[in-house]
């Protein structure tokens, strides 16, 4: 009720119309600078809404980071503000993260949707109450999209809270050793 | 007051609720708190970091703080601006399939005064529910298309330049400290050593730099 009360004050502040009015005139030429577009196209339409259906969190972070290695080194190596050994140890470093925290975050989300869909099951007689700790009471069958979705977002978070501990235990012992491999692996090269 | 499991409940039916239909979002708001996760466990790392000195915490915490800020706001806008804009195309009619189309034309839909107008949207038509099946699939697929390439262009490209520039100056800022000088008079950021760096890379293992 409070809370509701604050949303409808902020709302009708001036500040706030302000802001909104300016954004919808932004959002509106946005649009009218891209052209109409009707796909008719089965296997991009097709396309569209596989990615829609199948991309979760963790195939994210896996494109996330393949597109790191093919851009994040580069911008690291031509980083300019800072010395040419600085700089090699840098790209070694942020090369090492991008590995270690693609790899991780990775296995990581994927692990916890697959256990967030094992515990999410519909209750019947049969059914243990445990596998039943992570379905929602509104929902009506476990087989729809939308509850598709909601295993990949209840994994997702689960995944982010153990992140937080697999960080310390995982990733950064992971990030130290590779870094100290490239860099060991740069020297021997040059001699 | 209400019970854990009730509240844990109601959790769970507001996630579903919120992103069932809407992935594209989920993988926003997930985003954004990954990384708030993962900047808490950087400045966390560092305030209780034994090996770090008290004077080189007075300056680590604050460049993770303001990391995580760059980090988090730079995700947020740009990948939400991305999924809002994707959205807006479909809902307003100007990026469709071809059954949508015929949907819309069949509806007497206008294209000038409808199509791409901000007002507008064909999910609240009166007969939305002939086409709703066809339309949130595909929505929903364009909506995840667009926060990939947002999280991309974010945490790929705007971030590291970012940083980097932010880097630099505190770099830039820590030397004449250590050397009593102003910045202005140093003759260029030509940064610290590679034993400081390692040094100080060591003692913060991790610059917040990739989300978790």
């Amino acid at each position: 009720m409070a809370l509701s009360n604050i949303g409808t004050y902020i709302t009708s502040t001036p500040f706030y119309k302000g802001v909104s009015s300016a954004y919808r005139g932004l959002q509106q030429k946005a649009l009218d600078i891209i052209p109409e577009a009707v796909y008719s196209n089965d296997k991009v339409i097709k396309g569209i809404r596989k990615t829609g259906e199948k991309i979760s969190s963790a195939e994210q972070r896996l494109i996330l980071g393949a597109s790191a290695l093919m851009s994040q080194p580069f911008i690291d190596a031509h980083n300019k503000s800072v010395d040419e050994k600085t700089r090699k140890v840098s790209v070694a470093r942020t090369v090492a993260k991008i590995i270690a925290g693609t790899l991780t975050g990775y296995y990581i989300r994927k692990g916890c949707i697959k256990g967030i869909k094992a515990l999410s099951e519909m209750p019947r007689a049969n059914v243990k109450k445990y596998k039943t700790l992570f379905t929602p009471s509104n929902a009506k069958d476990n087989t729809s999209d939308p509850f598709l979705q909601y295993r990949n977002a209840m994994g997702t978070v689960v995944a982010l809270v153990v992140m937080m501990f697999t960080n310390f235990l995982i990733d950064a012992p992971l990030t130290k050793f590779l870094t100290n491999t490239f860099i060991k692996h740069d020297e021997e090269d040059k001699k | 007051m209400k019970s854990p499991a009730h509240l844990f409940s109601d959790f769970k039916n507001v996630m579903y609720k919120k992103y069932g239909e809407n992935p594209g979002q989920m993988l926003v708001h997930t985003g954004v708190l990954g990384w708030i996760l993962s900047s808490l466990a950087q400045v966390t790392a560092v305030v209780f970091n034994d090996k770090i000195s008290p004077e080189q915490k007075t300056f680590l915490i604050p460049q993770e703080a303001a990391d995580a800020f760059v980090n988090i706001v730079s995700f947020y806008v740009i990948t939400s601006s991305f999924k809002n804009l994707a959205s807006k195309l479909v809902s307003t009619g100007k990026l469709t399939t071809k059954p949508i189309k015929e949907f819309l034309t069949k509806q007497g839909v206008n294209s000038s005064e409808h199509i791409g107008k901000i007002g507008f949207n064909i999910e609240n038509m009166a007969n939305f529910n002939d086409i709703k099946g066809e339309y949130k699939s595909f929505k929903n697929g364009v909506d995840v298309v667009a926060s990939t390439i947002g999280s991309i262009i974010s945490c790929n490209i705007v971030t590291p330049l970012l940083r980097n520039e932010y880097a630099a100056k505190q770099q830039k800022k820590a030397i004449a400290k250590m050397h009593g000088t102003d910045t202005h008079d140093l003759k260029s950021p030509r940064g610290i050593s590679m034993d400081t760096y390692i040094r100080l890379s060591s003692a913060k293992y991790s610059s917040g730099s990739l989300k978790i």
